[in-house]
């Protein structure tokens, strides 16, 4: 299986044995209920935060018009990616084929809005029609002075880690270095990869970075400009943060440009500080390392001292985790620095490295959630009755329903958890939901309504 | 005219499989299951969840690679057994998305493979609908479920004889096994439209005449948002089997929308039961409608509540007549909406100079003078900057924040304010909170 995607490095993933590891190289069981998505939505995660690019999905009306827009990826300038574009495939489309369509659909998206470059996503049936998405994105460009990029990352091709590895390729492939391709590298500057400025978690990490004097030569690919992911290959270091899914992509930087590569998390006191360390470190200059000792030890009293009031609260609370990429991990320790317990953890949509990784961290005698279907994570809360519940939005009313207190640590969340101000946030965030009022209100007997209804 | 243009910017469609999930979730122990690839299911559910902020339970077919070679049929035959096995529900319902209906999946053929392989299975009913894309918006598989639910569930009778038998029985005896057998009952079709909380007016009004209505599908029980309800993975709450099988002793049908004129029609033609058809249930002419034909129907007085109500309604619409007097409202909804809002405003004195429909199914059927064309929320944004007002779902945010003009939410999804599910625009009350509305969000 995935024949055609074996370049993309995933036969190294295809290795755990764990109960509960994300299955990656194995099939989603049709009616099993597992909530993985497909390949397109991981393709669009990471590509879509490309500021003033278009976004045009050549597909049927559900690929595009089910999800354009929903995720809240922030931007400090053009707001073009927030629209939705498709070519909304119909029956004749589907007959004839759809490439006609498309590339007309192409040249009216770039004279209309004027986008730095257009992206053009593949789905399922576009795929299976046999529209030559290559071909016609280039016919196209050929008439426009804009990159059009093809994204082949069809649903059906399986999970949403592979359509993150599949967009990962198209920036090495098709973006990065296209700009100024011999320009010499800037020096202290890093790209992060994976980190999209959901709710504006990246500005709440630049300033420290601006403070230790570390350029941000692109983020990938939150609040960027086309023209920023173009240069990210002049970066001296890339700093991976949101999982392993855009390891290809590193790998691929390190070969082609030379660029080394560590990976970081930014969420929670403990990871910040190492990664600013290990960001000091890899770029390996001396009165930086230096530099970055003391500040991490300032800042981490300076937020260790705004947190205390919330840690006296939550000590010993306790907490299931149910998550993906980096978080899988990272809110392990986060949580523990709050002084929460974790009860049991699980994922369905991070590699399996993270997913050891998050089993390595957490108490031996935490569960590891192996249904990760709708029945099983309610088997769990109902067993574990933990005082709060981090997971992403797609079980937030789910767990509403057990009378839980619940964060969505997700795209769906409006506030920044990322760095060091991110932990005073967060851990606000938490203390708002454990101490709400309501769940007392919410458990208070009263005769049943029943009778009424 | 405006330029033929070959994509859709901005949609304020959502595909005909989200319809055809909302129509499932009306019906008690349901379960949903998608023949399509993973992320259709979590996109859907994704909407579906932010729009109601409720759990939506969907299953998929989870297809990958090689079904695009070699068909979906034997994932589907897998997939129904197993949701069988894992979750016994009392009913499934399965819809085809794209992708399958590209294959040409025959999941008739499908189902009886399975049926012939596991016969204990086919004690538990099973509809299958075809949702493909380029049937509409959600309205239309919100339509086709409703109509695959009454045919898989209430087929054709096969002699005249005992359709008109059911019929007969019910308007003598009133409901045999309701309840209450005096009070008789009426069969509700909603569309789409109408929001959990206007059902539950929808009930009190026929409630308010004497009768006991059965509600298809119902999601004033179960996408209402109550935290009674036990999380799970098959519907909770909604219409139930047995009440399903009531409807062919009800004294009437009504249907809402003109999307719901075919599922009334269904009942009328297979059982005899004498179908009205309401396109709107908002503004004054259009309660007027509805509670005559109740009067009419039932042989009785209106009731006072409602007669108060009315006249509430006609105090607030001479109170806040020059403000609504000239003002000119761009709408983008699905059809039933857009003609319910549209006619209601018109009613009042306003003026629609724009009226985007999602899709063209019903268009036909506007009154004269509503310029009402196909369009996306990019046309909107097009054609709504002299207007006061914008009414569209909550990605109309981008063509009012652009035009700088106030934007009321209406449609789904309406994410991005609280309560919409809540709200109740139909009748005298609800047409009333639907003016305060507008003039509310024309005043900020």
């Amino acid at each position: 299986m995935f024949v055609n995607l074996s370049k993309l490095d995933l036969k190294e993933t295809c290795s755990s044995a764990d109960k509960g590891a994300p299955k990656l190289c194995l099939r989603a069981l049709p009616g099993e209920g597992a909530e993985r998505s497909c390949a397109f939505d991981g393709a669009r995660v990471v590509l879509m935060p490309i500021t003033d690019a278009a976004h045009l999905v050549h597909s049927p009306i559900a690929c595009a018009g089910n999800s354009w827009d929903n995720r809240g990826a922030r931007s400090s300038g053009s707001q073009l990616f927030r629209r939705g574009f498709t070519t909304d495939l119909k029956e004749q489309d589907i007959i004839y084929g759809g490439e006609k369509k498309l590339f007309q659909a192409i040249l009216e998206i770039a004279a209309k809005h004027r986008p730095q470059a257009i992206f053009v996503y593949s789905s399922c049936v576009a795929a299976l029609i046999g529209d030559d998405l290559e071909k016609t994105c280039a016919r196209a460009q050929e008439q426009l002075t804009i990159p059009v990029i093809p994204v082949n990352a069809p649903g059906f091709l399986g999970d949403k880690n592979i359509g993150n590895r599949i967009a990962g390729d198209v920036l090495a492939n098709r973006v990065i270095g296209t700009k100024d391709p011999e320009a010499p590298k800037v020096p202290l500057s890093i790209n992060l990869i994976g980190e999209y400025n959901i709710a504006g978690d990246l500005w709440g990490v630049l300033p420290d970075l601006q403070n230790l004097g570390i350029r941000l030569q692109s983020a990938i690919t939150g609040d960027a400009r086309f023209a920023d992911v173009q240069s990210a290959h002049r970066a001296s270091l890339n700093v991976l943060v949101c999982s392993k899914s855009l390891t290809n992509l590193v790998r691929t930087m390190e070969r082609r440009w030379q660029i080394p590569y560590i990976n970081a998390s930014f969420y929670g006191i403990r990871d910040t500080s190492q990664a600013l360390q290990d960001i000091a470190a890899a770029l390996g200059d001396p009165a930086l390392i230096e530099r970055t000792k003391f500040y991490i030890k300032k800042r981490e009293a300076v937020i260790r001292q705004a947190i205390a009031q919330y840690r006296e609260r939550l000590e010993g609370k306790t907490a299931i985790l149910f998550t993906g990429g980096v978080k899988t991990w990272s809110m392990v320790s986060t949580l523990a620095e709050l002084g929460i317990n974790i009860l049991a953890g699980g994922t369905q949509n991070s590699t399996p490295e993270d997913f050891l990784r998050m089993k390595e961290l957490m108490d031996p005698t935490a569960q590891i959630i192996e249904d990760t279907s709708s029945a099983g994570f309610l088997d769990i809360i109902a067993t574990k009755k933990p005082d709060l519940i981090v997971a992403g939005g797609k079980t937030k009313y789910l767990a509403h329903k057990t009378r839980t207190p619940f964060l969505d640590i997700n795209h769906g969340r409006k506030l920044p958890y990322a760095g060091y101000e991110g932990m005073i946030t967060f851990a606000q965030a938490v203390d708002r939901t454990v101490f709400s009022p309501v769940w007392e209100l919410l458990a208070r007997p009263f005769p049943s309504l029943e009778a009424t209804r | 005219m405006r330029e033929e243009r070959h994509y859709q910017g901005n949609p304020q469609k959502n595909s005909p499989a989200l319809g055809a999930t909302l129509a499932f979730l009306g019906i008690n122990g349901l379960l949903a299951l998608l023949h399509g690839s993973q992320g259709c299911s979590t996109f859907i559910r994704l909407q579906l969840s932010r729009h109601y902020k409720e759990p939506i339970p969907l299953n998929s077919t989870a297809l990958q690679e090689d079904s695009a070679i070699f068909g979906g049929w034997d994932q589907l035959k897998k997939g129904i057994g197993k949701v069988m096995d894992k979750y016994q529900p009392q009913i499934v319902g399965v819809m085809s998305s794209g992708l399958t209906e590209t294959f040409g999946d025959d999941m008739t053929s499908a189902l009886a493979s399975l049926h012939e392989e596991r016969p204990e299975l086919r004690s538990h009913p099973v509809v299958l609908v075809s949702a493909p894309d380029y049937i509409g918006s959600m309205q239309e598989g919100y339509q086709r479920t409703v109509l695959a639910l009454l045919s898989t569930l209430l087929p054709a009778p096969t002699s005249d004889l005992d359709s008109s038998f059911a019929h007969d029985k019910s308007a003598v005896t009133g409901m045999k096994d309701a309840a209450d057998p005096a009070t008789p009952l009426i069969a509700l079709f909603p569309g789409c439209h109408l929001s959990p909380s206007d059902i539950d007016e929808l009930k009190d009004i026929m409630t308010l005449f004497g009768l006991h209505p059965v509600v298809l599908p119902d999601l004033a029980t179960s996408l209402d948002g109550h935290l009674e309800l036990e999380p799970a993975p098959v519907v909770q709450g909604g219409t139930t089997l047995e009440e399903i099988s009531l409807l062919p002793q009800a004294v009437a049908t009504f249907s809402f929308g003109l999307s719901m004129h075919k599922a009334g029609q269904y009942l009328q033609e297979n059982y005899h039961v004498p179908h009205y058809n309401f396109p709107s249930l908002t503004g004054l002419s259009a309660t007027d409608a509805l509670i005559m034909t109740l009067a009419g129907l039932t042989k009785q007085p209106v009731p006072a509540k409602l007669s108060h109500q009315r006249s509430q309604l006609l105090d607030t619409l001479a109170d806040y007549h020059d403000q609504l007097g000239g003002k000119q409202i761009a709408l983008a909804l699905e059809t039933d909406l857009l003609y319910s809002l549209t006619t209601a405003l018109i009613e009042v004195g306003a003026e629609v100079p724009v009226a985007l429909a999602a899709s063209a199914n019903e268009i036909k059927n506007f009154p004269t003078g509503i310029p009402v064309q196909v369009g996306d929320l990019e046309e909107l944004e097009e054609l709504a900057g002299t207007t006061h007002l914008i009414i569209a779902n909550s990605n109309g945010r981008q063509a009012a924040a652009a035009l700088n003009r106030p934007h009321l939410r209406a449609g789904l999804p309406v994410f991005d304010r609280a309560g919409y599910p809540q709200k109740i625009w139909i009748g005298y009350r609800g047409t009333q909170n639907f003016i305060f509305d507008v003039l509310n969000t024309l005043a900020v």
